[in-house]
């Protein structure tokens, strides 16, 4: 009979590499032989793992194989078809999900094409399948209220039914696609009475006192033969509006621009005022506001641009004995890039980070704030999500707008057992808007390289509109930028005036404020004028013009500086020598006035000069001495990411190299063993870390096998293995499972708690949890054996010695 | 359309660059819909506003169409966000009509039955409401129909109000159009406000909104109430209207603080409708002394509240508002919109102009330097004090002097704010004063002889910012103003804004002290006038040669 371990073995290398690309934890780490890898493929948690990512149409296919199998026998793929409900038109979808059970070793075809569930796959799917009570008899637990009793006439269970009451149909129809459990109705209701007949004919089984449970053969009857009404397929986002190419890329580009654009002003603001690290690590929520506030943008997105920066290492935490955030050194090449460039650092740190910023203001489990920047905000399954997401949107046709609903359906489709939050799709589609990854809620050619991995700077280039170097000075003071400015455009803009609105075009208005930002920044009112009617189509219009001139004519009539120290006397002609002794030349001294004399030296030391002048100076108060605190540029650099990137699965040539050293440690007699080693291995062997860390695993599975020869246990693991036995751990496991399926006995050999070995012959019922349940049909008694205890396991196929 | 006239800005703001081939195509297109902000040289800039999209809506536009007007002359593709709001805005209006039922009277009707429940549930409607008669309909009290209208305008769920209007009592009246006729944009504006029903017409300064006042009265031919902003404004509108109406000086009466007069066609001022004697307003009867058919709203955009909260009452009567701007300086338009009702006809001044109807005007600003004594006052007086020092530093007189003598011959206004400034400024210039003091008779006196040129020189207080018809001004000069009113500089200009006989351009002098409160004020005002499309240009006063 063939086994699951026999399927595995006949598949070819590249059916292998499929395998171990598709679920990387069965080559992490190396497994040593077939029979390991074997192990790992039915383990509890791989399986667990492969389930949580396959679709649903998959799963169906599952549950109908799992739920056929112990009625009617293996299935073939024809049984399975019609057991999920499919028509022609439907089938090529099945078809494909049965392949891809397959290929994911969920399934094993025999070698008549019956398809047959892999060792452990049964409780793995759990104990209620499509809608059905829990099984009875196919792995030793009875479902719950007793076998079913009077049913099992020869002619099926619904025969009784031609002579139920009325009331007995829409009972049964309730209850016949699931959930398989149904209240019971209150006493004297005609329901009452048809579910007293239904209970007293078999068609339905108590469960607890107030519900009555549809068993597994009814309802499959019922459904005539089927498990499912219909197979799952995905849904389609074809009504889904579609936009325009063009307003997407626009939407896109004027999102990327203005991300941008907020994360520099971001980086200028918390440059001149760092705000606090909150002793848990995050941004104080007041702190986060005065932030929105100043960037014009509400909380929640202020949230999500200082966690972006951050994320893309522009922002740390200065490490200071009182922690601030501040700009890192990154962020000054950062800011030195054109859009795109900078728009791509972001856009990747995004889609890669763990971080949640939707969740900033909202409340833990404990009441308290979640603040952004806070270390506890990061999810390890964020950037699978995220991937995700775009990956539906990239699904759909080119332009198509999705709705977080849709995309929420699409993903509990694709993986039913792992369905995200509705709230954290919406919060990733809300971020991806953000960014210009979505223009108009489409998916933009900026973020479908981003995922693809292509040059997403270079398509988001070519989307952002070509530079307008031209502006509309009018005599209201305001000026508009027909199109997206220029870089020298937006460096007079931002010198000289103030933005009034962003689009398609950018207005501004010239204020005296902003012209004297321009003249403190060392402009001339010359050189400003001369600035703008460069840029300006036709002249700067009289009253800017004045403007500039008059603010220019106010500028610098009042002047400020910095001096340590003073003098001041009544006698000029005594502090004007004192202003060219050249023995306090190195003090500074120099006049503001006839009777104020300034210099750079301490008080003390302009007094201690002054008396080794054989002067006679005293004190003063300090009141009136300047101190000019400049405060110094703060910079560190970005801690290494925090975030862990998204592991990768093994590339093929890795997993290529695992499957030839399964190869290798698989072969049954270590004589033929002696490595030969082929010429494709030998070009692996040249210094390749792969494969020297493959030989180490070889190395260890070989001596692993010596070792059992030593000690000589079961009279030598060649007989052991030439039966189909064995004494390695993983190995025997499978053995456990694939009889606990098969429902054969198998010789076990235990180690009691005294250090003593017995030989048993027992039917394994179920390897759960590390342990062995099974019936030993000798003294017709049922034990658990913790799987450690077991030394070797044999097949009793052959006659038990 | 790649090269469009139109930007669609992501903030609702429309730029209309005016210089581009399809300009003119592109305001007709969408002036029903988009509020005209500011008309500088180059680039107009519009916005869309709720209350805007409403007026189109009111005015019979759609949806549709206005997406369809901006993605045909936007130059770059039009953010998405904004036409779906666009969309979403203009469907909330007329969800909800107010309509006359024959058996429960006036009744509140839904078209969407989930948008009543919503409204129902608010406390706003709290008592507005009467009994729910089904799904869709529930009874409003004839007393609460301007209430409840300005109630669904802040919850965001306009009315459309079909309910229809008393006739009122029919009094005949014509136009007498012996050697004039109404202009081409007045007969529209009657047409449109006639059309509507009730609604405000917006006409710049000087375009003759008494005209399209007339003309709705004779298409009425009904009693009509006209509420004006001041005594010589109502002597200004009975004189218009014997003079261009059907109607005689009996037919006409005056309610003022000096006579009370109700005859078929009664003047009103805004201010003894709001006078309260005990907390009282003592002359409310007026409104019901006639089965009005026509209530004529003058300078809507300066009604007072308590106007307001009467005219809530006074739904079921034909309304119509007549203002040069919608612009309120207390943000109450959504009131004006309920009450009174959409806009139903605008014409942008340089429009008008441009046509001939309004004179070209040039406005210039004249910047005084303070002597140094001055400033050192002005350095250390209280705040409170600073504006009225700035305002009437004692060399803008000098400066006055040179603009006056440089306009020798030209009919010239000199307008301000202080009374102690302006007896100065009459004194040195050698004019004749008008201010609140001045009786009515002696200011119709002066105004008469100025119509006439018999004097070419008059100082005026604010008494002048309204309503007074003086056609051959020319230049006007503003010494002082009340703290940068820009709805005040409107009126100021529209004083010289009726075409001159020779058809020169008029001009407008601001004269601010620099460096001052003055200035600051100043710059705000003058703003306005360049959005408005008018020359603007800065001059220092030592280049009119007037020395420091």
């Amino acid at each position: 009979m063939a086994t699951f371990t026999g399927y595995l073995r006949a598949r070819s290398d590249d059916e292998l590499v499929a395998l171990l690309v598709r679920r990387p934890d069965l080559a992490t780490p190396h497994p040593a032989t077939m029979a390991s890898l074997a192990a790992r493929a039915t383990s509890r948690s791989s399986l667990d793992r492969v389930l949580t990512w396959v679709d649903a149409l998959v799963l169906q296919v599952l549950e109908a194989v799992v739920v056929l199998t112990p009625r009617t026998g293996a299935p073939s793929r024809q049984d399975v078809l019609a057991a999920v409900g499919a028509g022609p038109d439907d089938a090529p979808a099945v078809a494909r999900a049965v392949d891809d059970a397959v290929a994911l070793l969920l399934l094993w075809p025999d070698d008549d094409g019956a398809l047959h569930p892999a060792p452990g796959l049964v409780d793995a799917l759990g104990g209620s399948v499509a809608g059905l009570a829990p099984g009875g008899e196919d792995d030793g637990t009875d479902a719950p209220g007793g076998t079913p009793g009077p049913v099992t006439r020869d002619d099926g269970p619904l025969a009784v039914l031609a002579d139920a009451p009325a009331a007995a149909g829409p009972v049964l129809d309730a209850l016949t696609w699931g959930p398989p459990v149904g209240l019971v109705p209150p006493p004297g209701t005609t329901a009452a009475d048809a579910v007293t007949w239904l209970l007293a004919h078999g068609l339905l089984v108590r469960g607890d006192g107030r519900h009555v449970l549809l068993p597994r053969d009814v309802a499959l009857a019922l459904r005539g033969g089927r498990t499912h009404r219909a197979p799952a397929l995905a849904p389609t986002s074809a009504d889904a509006p579609v936009r325009d190419p063009q307003t997407v890329a626009a939407e896109s580009a004027r999102a990327a621009e203005h991300t941008v654009r907020l994360v520099r002003q971001l980086l200028t603001r918390w440059e001149q005022t760092p705000p606090h690290v909150l002793r848990g690590g995050g941004l104080g929520a007041r702190d986060l506001r005065r932030t929105a506030q100043g960037l014009d943008v509400d909380d929640a997105h202020a949230a999500w641009l200082v966690e972006t920066a951050a994320a893309a290492g522009l922002l740390a935490d200065d490490g200071e004995e009182t922690p601030s955030f501040v700009p890192t050194l990154e962020a000054d090449a950062w800011s030195a890039q054109d859009v795109a460039p900078r728009w791509g650092a972001l856009a990747r740190a995004w889609l890669t980070s763990a971080r949640t910023p939707w969740l900033v203001g909202a409340r833990d489990e404990r009441g308290a704030l979640r603040a952004a920047l806070d270390p506890e905000l990061s999810r390890p399954w964020v950037p699978r999500l995220r991937r995700a997401v775009l990956d539906v949107l990239a699904a759909a046709p080119v332009g198509a707008a999705l709705s977080a609903a849709d995309v929420h359906a699409a993903l509990q489709w694709r993986s039913p057992r792992s369905v995200p939050p509705l709230s954290a799709v919406e919060a990733v589609l809300t971020d991806a808007t953000r960014l210009g990854v979505l223009g108009a809620g489409a998916l933009a050619a900026a973020g479908r390289a981003l995922l693809a991995g292509d040059d997403a700077v270079e398509a988001l280039a070519a989307d952002l509109p070509a530079p307008v170097e031209e502006i509309l000075l009018q005599g209201d003071l305001t000026g508009v930028v027909p199109g997206h400015p220029g870089a020298d455009l937006e460096d007079l803009l931002d010198l000289a005036a103030v933005v009034e609105s962003r689009g398609g075009a950018v207005t501004v208005r010239f204020t005296a404020d902003s012209v004297l930002r321009a003249l403190d920044a060392g402009t001339t009112a010359d050189d400003l004028l001369a600035r703008l009617s460069a840029a300006a189509r036709g002249r700067v219009p009289q009253p800017l013009e004045y403007l500039v001139r008059d603010v220019a004519r106010r500028h610098g009539r009042l002047r400020a500086g910095a001096a340590s120290s003073y003098v001041r006397a009544d006698d000029p002609a005594l502090l004007a020598g004192l202003a060219d002794d050249p023995h306090l030349a190195s003090l500074r001294p120099r006049l503001l006035a006839p009777t104020v004399l300034v210099a750079d030296a301490s008080p003390g030391e302009l007094l201690a000069a002054l008396r080794a002048r054989g002067l006679a100076p005293v004190a003063e108060d300090a009141q009136g001495s300047v101190v000019h605190a400049v405060a110094p540029e703060r910079r560190v650099r970005a801690r290494a990411a925090r975030t862990s990137p998204v592991r990768e699965r093994p590339l093929p040539e890795r997993a290529a190299s695992v499957v030839a050293t399964l190869r290798r440690g698989d072969v049954p007699d270590p004589a033929t063993s002696s490595r030969t080693p082929d010429p494709r291995h030998a070009t692996h062997d040249a210094g390749s870390y792969l494969t020297r860390s493959v030989d180490v695993a070889h190395a260890t599975a070989a001596s692993r096998r010596a070792r059992a020869a030593r000690t000589g246990e079961a009279a030598g693991p060649a007989r052991a293995r030439a039966a189909g036995g064995t004494s390695e751990p993983a190995d025997l496991l499978v053995v456990l499972r694939e009889a606990a399926q098969a429902r054969t006995s198998v010789w076990v050999e235990m180690v009691g708690p005294d250090g003593r070995s017995q030989r048993r012959l027992v039917r394994p019922l179920k390897v759960e949890g590390g342990r062995l349940r099974a019936l030993d049909p000798q003294r017709e008694a049922e034990l658990t054996v913790a799987v450690h205890r077991i030394a070797g396991v044999e097949p009793a196929d052959t006659p038990a010695s | 359309m790649p090269d469009g006239p139109l930007i669609v800005q992501s903030d609702k703001t429309l730029l209309l660059e005016v210089d581009h081939d399809q300009a003119d195509a592109c305001r007709r297109a969408i002036a029903p819909f988009a509020e005209l902000e500011r008309a500088p040289e180059h680039v107009h800039t519009y916005r869309l506003t709720p209350l805007g999209l409403w007026n189109a809506r009111a005015a019979g536009h759609d949806a549709e169409q206005v997406v369809d007007t901006l993605l045909e002359f936007s130059r770059y593709p039009v953010p998405h966000a904004l036409l779906v709001d666009v969309a979403e805005t203009m469907s909330r209006y007329g969800r909800l009509q107010l309509v006359q039922d024959p058996v429960h009277g006036l009744v509140l009707h839904a078209l969407d039955a989930a948008v009543l429940a919503e409204v129902m549930k608010s406390r706003r409607t709290a008592g507005l409401l009467g009994a729910r008669l089904d799904e869709t309909d529930v009874v409003v009290h004839p007393s609460e129909r301007g209430h409840l209208k300005q109630v669904l305008v802040k919850l965001g769920w306009p009315a459309e109000d079909l309910a229809g209007y008393v006739d009122g009592e029919a009094h005949e009246i014509g136009l007498l159009e012996d050697g004039w006729s109404l202009r081409p944009y007045q007969k529209q504006a009657v047409d449109g406000f006639f059309h509507g029903g009730s609604g405000v017409v917006v006409l710049p300064c000087g375009a003759g909104k008494t005209l399209v006042g007339a003309g709705a009265m004779a298409r009425s031919s009904t009693t009509t109430l006209i509420l004006v902003t001041n005594t010589v404004s109502a002597r200004q509108w009975r004189d218009e209207l014997v003079k261009r109406t059907t109607l005689t000086e009996d037919e006409i009466g005056e309610y003022s603080g000096t006579r009370k007069e109700v005859r078929p066609v009664t003047i009103a001022t805004y201010q003894v409708l709001t006078t309260k004697r005990k907390g009282v307003y003592t002359h409310l009867e007026l409104l019901d002394a006639r089965d009005w058919g026509l209530i004529v709203y003058d300078e809507v955009h300066l009604l007072p509240a308590p106007i307001f909260r009467m005219t809530a009452d006074l739904q079921a009567r034909r309304r119509l508002g007549l203002t040069a701007t919608l612009v309120r300086e207390d943000g109450r338009e959504d009131e004006v919109f309920s009450l009174i009702g959409p806009k139903r006809f605008d014409a942008p001044w340089k429009d008008i102009e441009s046509q001939g109807y309004i004179a070209p005007a040039e406005c210039v600003e004249v910047r005084l330097t303070l002597p140094d004594h001055e400033r050192m006052t002005y350095a250390t007086a209280e705040p409170e004090d600073r504006y009225r020092l700035a305002a009437t530093a004692a060399g803008k007189n000098r400066v006055v002097d040179s603009l006056v003598s440089k306009h020798a011959g030209e009919q010239t206004l000199v307008i301000g704010q202080y009374l102690d400034q302006l007896h100065d400024l009459a004194e040195h210039l050698g004019a004749d004063l008008i201010t609140g003091e001045t009786t009515v008779r002696e200011r119709q006196r002066l105004f008469d002889a100025f119509r006439t040129g018999e004097i070419t020189t008059l100082v005026v207080s604010k008494v002048a910012n309204f309503s007074i018809d003086l056609p051959e001004a020319s230049v006007a000069i503003q010494v002082s103003g009340s703290f940068g009113s820009r709805q005040e500089e409107a009126q100021r200009l529209g004083r010289i804004m009726r075409p001159k006989a020779d058809g020169k351009t008029a001009h407008f002098y601001t004269v601010v002290a620099r460096d001052t409160v003055d200035q600051d004020f100043a710059a705000h005002r003058q703003r306005f006038l360049a959005e408005q499309g008018y020359a603007y240009t800065i001059v220092d006063a030592e280049d009119l040669g007037v020395a420091r």
